[in-house]
């Protein structure tokens, strides 16, 4: 059975049919509305084809053109048209296919971003040249609808046409260009940039390039592209003009080139249509202050990785450590300063190659740095704790702190500024609640950063170490090197120094010293009145034994001329005072002798032990080393071969072979040891300046003799403490050394990692 | 050969001459009974050592820093006695006649 349609349905069908035609017909007779209609497809059609460039569009009449696209407007098949013409566009794309092909492969082989900039050029003649309404200007076509379809409300074509247009053609050519565009595209923009100082008018020829790039969508399509091009300017300025140059600020000078240079470039592309400059600007702010944080995100990055010499310049420095501080409130990168910074410090600082003083300025100029960066101090703390942790470590650090204290820089560049305002050293721990200017502490402050508000120099150098009692100890050593050194009665410098190191230190704790400098005043003193009484060759440094360093001692005996001296001096001593005797360190000091031999008579400074050598020698021509050490009692072997050695070096004695000695009544050519006489000089003063270290470091060697007594209990007994070690010392036949004395011996041990601390305890390092 | 000293910088510590015979300079050094501190240190009270803060001597034969003996006599409950061995407290004169020589 066939399917018959009804005639109700036939009857719809037709209806339509009719309706659709009469429609199509503009309802009109017979088919001249047809004719119309298929007249006014042609014209519209042709009018919008795309062609080649070398087929210009030919002129139309633009009555009739608009004439057409009404008709197609009241027949509703203006979308048609459009869509007939997006095809079209497919069509014909080859043609601009064909070009960009061939610019690009030119710009592939020259580099050229002129190229590229042709190739721009040429793709905008290319759309001016399809655009639709190219010949109109918006606004002169208000009056084209096109009919919506769904819901019949008008919308202008104008603005429909172009934006269907542009995005098929932006779509065409993006889809065309390789990706070499991108790099080129980038040079190109590149090439925009004010490069030299004074190309103010070069930045508005380029006004024409933006607005091709503007009608390319590429300014859309690559403004991260473009973005990065300002960036890398910038960077790259900045990097060329700030590297290095730490002598004054630049952050201003910066933005000031921004302002001039870079803001009227970066209107092309960000402020597009701004009518005028108050427009420009509000258009420009985000953007602006994007860049302006990349100006100071890279001026901060440049600073920080330049941080460690510019601490090395400092004072020199400062402006460029004021810039860094204003670039780090703006960017937040302190932690990345700080660990830049440790980092060079690890690297250049804090390693055996380094010297200990070279380190201690280092860490002072760092301190002065990070205060000017961040006054609050939170930065030079965490900068701070390695240098100062590694500082602990090293053992002549207090050494160089002291000497520099009292002023014993020998190049004179003082770790401390004599500006700085004498404080004494207190710890402030707990925090002033009635403070009416507390700041909380920022907040990358860790939990146990404590602000150091006093903070002058010395006192955080002497915060290395926990307690300042190491430090008095120290200057108690220096001091005492200074004073024995001293022959002309001068003190008032190391007077000076001790006054003004109580302000520092405190009364109480100096007190060791100020015995000492009145030792020093004492003897010359009582050295007066005896030589009053009795004129005496010598002239003693009477000291008060339990306020000094302990020093060498021990006792030699004397030839007896040079007893003779001794003893007689100390019988009017006692005669002066008669409660008080003396008991003299025979090492130490120097005696001046004039020797007379057959061929020459010298006068030199020799040490006691040298002295008595002499003596020795005045009475026979050849000693032994062990006959000199009979005669001379209780005298150690390197004394005996020290003092020899001086005697050698000027010449008075030879060695005659191993341990012989002869005396030389006439010199001999001093051919086989050139030289020796200048050296002597210098042998001499070498040998007394560090008269009291040598002293401390006789005493450690002596502690070293128990040194397996030590072992052997710890292995016994694991943990002990000191006292626990120095009592069981004392069973050690001929232990005689203080509780002191052994932890500072025991300290050493630890820092040749042979045993371990902790709490007080003490064991092996195993 | 001749030698002939010109001058002599030399370095001498004093010690209080406490009548005992020399004894070796190493050994436990003698301190005053009261105050535990050697005799060539100062008693508490005082700052400087030496003259400044002399000894003093018993007929008992126990010296002290002056200082220290005299506070001690000075408390009511020292009924004047050397606080060594109860005996009272005499002043030794001087003490015995220098015998470095010796």
């Amino acid at each position: 059975m066939t399917t018959t349609a009804t005639p109700a349905v036939l009857a719809f069908v037709e209806d339509k049919w009719q309706e659709a035609f009469s429609n199509l017909n503009h309802h009109q007779p017979g088919i001249s509305g047809l004719m119309t209609l298929s007249k006014a497809w042609k014209i519209a059609a042709d009018f919008l084809r795309p062609r080649p460039l070398s087929q210009p569009r030919p002129k139309y009449n633009p009555v009739e053109v608009k004439m057409a696209f009404d008709v197609l407007g009241q027949t509703r098949l203006l979308y048609t048209v459009l869509e007939n013409f997006l095809d079209d566009m497919h069509q014909q794309e080859y043609l601009i296919k064909h070009e960009v092909e061939e610019y690009m492969s030119k710009y592939e082989e020259t580099d050229d971003p002129r190229i590229i900039a042709q190739l721009v050029n040429r793709l905008v003649e290319w759309f001016n040249a399809w655009h639709p309404l190219a010949e109109y200007d918006s606004s002169s076509v208000p009056d084209l609808w096109l009919a919506d379809s769904q819901d019949d409300a008008p919308k202008s074509l104008g603005h429909v046409v172009t934006d269907h247009f542009t995005v098929a053609f932006h779509t065409h050519i993006y889809s065309i260009l390789p990706p070499s565009f991108s790099r080129g595209f980038k040079v190109l923009v590149a090439s925009t940039l004010p490069i030299s100082d004074d190309m103010s008018d070069n930045v508005k020829l380029d006004q024409s390039a933006w607005e091709s790039f503007f009608a390319l969508g590429l300014v859309e399509r690559y403004e991260s592209l473009i973005a990065s091009v300002c960036y890398e300017h910038i960077e790259g300025y900045i990097r060329k003009t700030c590297e290095g140059k730490w002598s004054e600020k630049m952050l201003t000078g910066m933005r000031e080139w921004m302002t001039k240079k870079m803001v009227p470039w970066m209107c092309l592309p960000y402020a597009r249509g701004a009518k005028n400059s108050e427009e420009a600007g509000k258009m420009m702010s985000g953007v602006g202050s994007r860049f302006d944080y990349h100006v100071c995100k890279v001026l901060c990055d440049l600073r920080t990785s330049e941080i460690f010499d510019m601490i090395v310049d400092f004072p020199d420095s400062k402006p460029a450590l004021e810039d860094l501080k204003e670039c780090l409130h703006r960017v937040d990168q302190r932690s990345n300063l700080v660990s830049t910074l440790r980092k060079a410090n690890k690297k250049r600082l804090l390693h055996p190659g380094a010297d200990t003083k070279d380190i201690l300025t280092q860490y002072v100029s760092i301190i002065k740095c990070l205060r000017v960066v961040d006054p609050p101090g939170v930065l030079l703390y965490k900068v701070a704790d390695p240098i100062r942790r590694y500082l602990r470590d090293r053992p002549d650090t207090i050494r160089c702190i002291v000497a520099d204290l009292v002023g014993d820089g020998e190049n004179g560049t003082s770790l401390v500024d004599d500006n700085d305002p004498l404080v004494p050293l207190v710890s402030r721990d707990v925090e002033d609640y009635t403070d009416v200017t507390w700041e909380p502490e920022p907040l990358d402050a860790g939990p146990d950063f404590r602000a150091n508000k006093p903070g002058d120099i010395v006192s955080t150098l002497v915060s290395i170490y926990e307690s300042k009692d190491l430090f008095v100890k120290e200057l108690q050593v220096l001091l005492a090197q200074r004073l024995l050194n001293v022959t002309d009665g001068n003190y008032e410098k190391e007077r000076r120094n001790i006054e003004i190191l109580k302000v520092r230190f405190g009364e109480a704790a100096l007190q060791v010293c100020e015995v000492m400098l009145r030792d020093m005043t004492d003897s010359r003193r009582i050295d007066q009145h005896v030589q009053s009484q009795k004129p005496s060759l010598l002239h003693p440094i009477i000291i008060s034994r339990h306020f000094w360093p302990t020093l060498q001692t021990g006792t030699f005996t004397l030839p007896s001329r040079l007893r003779a001296v001794q003893e007689e001096y100390a019988r009017e001593y006692t005669a002066f005072k008669p409660d008080k005797k003396l008991v003299w360190l025979s090492h130490m000091g120097t005696v001046k002798i004039e020797v007379e031999l057959q061929d020459r008579t010298l006068e030199v400074d020799v040490p006691p032990v040298s002295a008595a050598i002499v003596e020795l020698f005045s009475e026979r021509d050849r000693w032994s080393v062990d006959e000199l050490i009979a005669q001379m009692g209780r005298i150690d072997r390197p004394s005996v071969s020290k003092g020899l050695l001086v005697l050698v070096d000027l010449g008075i004695l030879k060695e005659e072979e191993t341990d012989n000695y002869r005396l030389l009544e006439i010199a001999e050519e001093p051919s086989s040891e050139p030289g020796a006489v200048p050296a002597s000089r210098s042998a001499i003063s070498m040998d007394e300046l560090p008269g009291a270290q040598t002293a401390q470091q006789q005493q450690a060697e002596q502690v070293r003799m128990y040194w397996k007594f030590i072992e052997g209990m710890l292995t016994n007994l694991g943990l002990l403490p000191l006292d626990r070690i120095q009592t069981m010392l004392k069973f050690a036949p001929g232990y005689d050394r203080s509780i002191e004395q052994l932890g500072m011996y025991m300290e050493a041990a630890r820092r040749e990692g042979l045993v371990v601390a902790k709490d007080g305890m003490w064991r092996l390092n195993r | 050969m001749k030698v002939t000293i010109k001058s002599w910088n030399a370095i001498a510590q004093w010690r209080w001459d406490t009548g005992k015979a020399d004894q070796d300079d190493a050994d436990e050094e003698d301190v005053c009974g009261i105050c535990r501190v050697a005799y060539e240190g100062c008693c508490p009270a005082c700052k400087m050592p030496g003259d400044d803060c002399p000894l003093i001597w018993g007929e008992c034969s126990h010296v002290f820093h002056m200082h220290c003996l005299l506070k001690w006599i000075g408390t009511g409950q020292s009924k004047q006695q050397c606080p060594m061995d109860r005996r009272p407290w005499v002043t030794a004169e001087r003490k015995v006649a220098p015998s470095n020589s010796s």
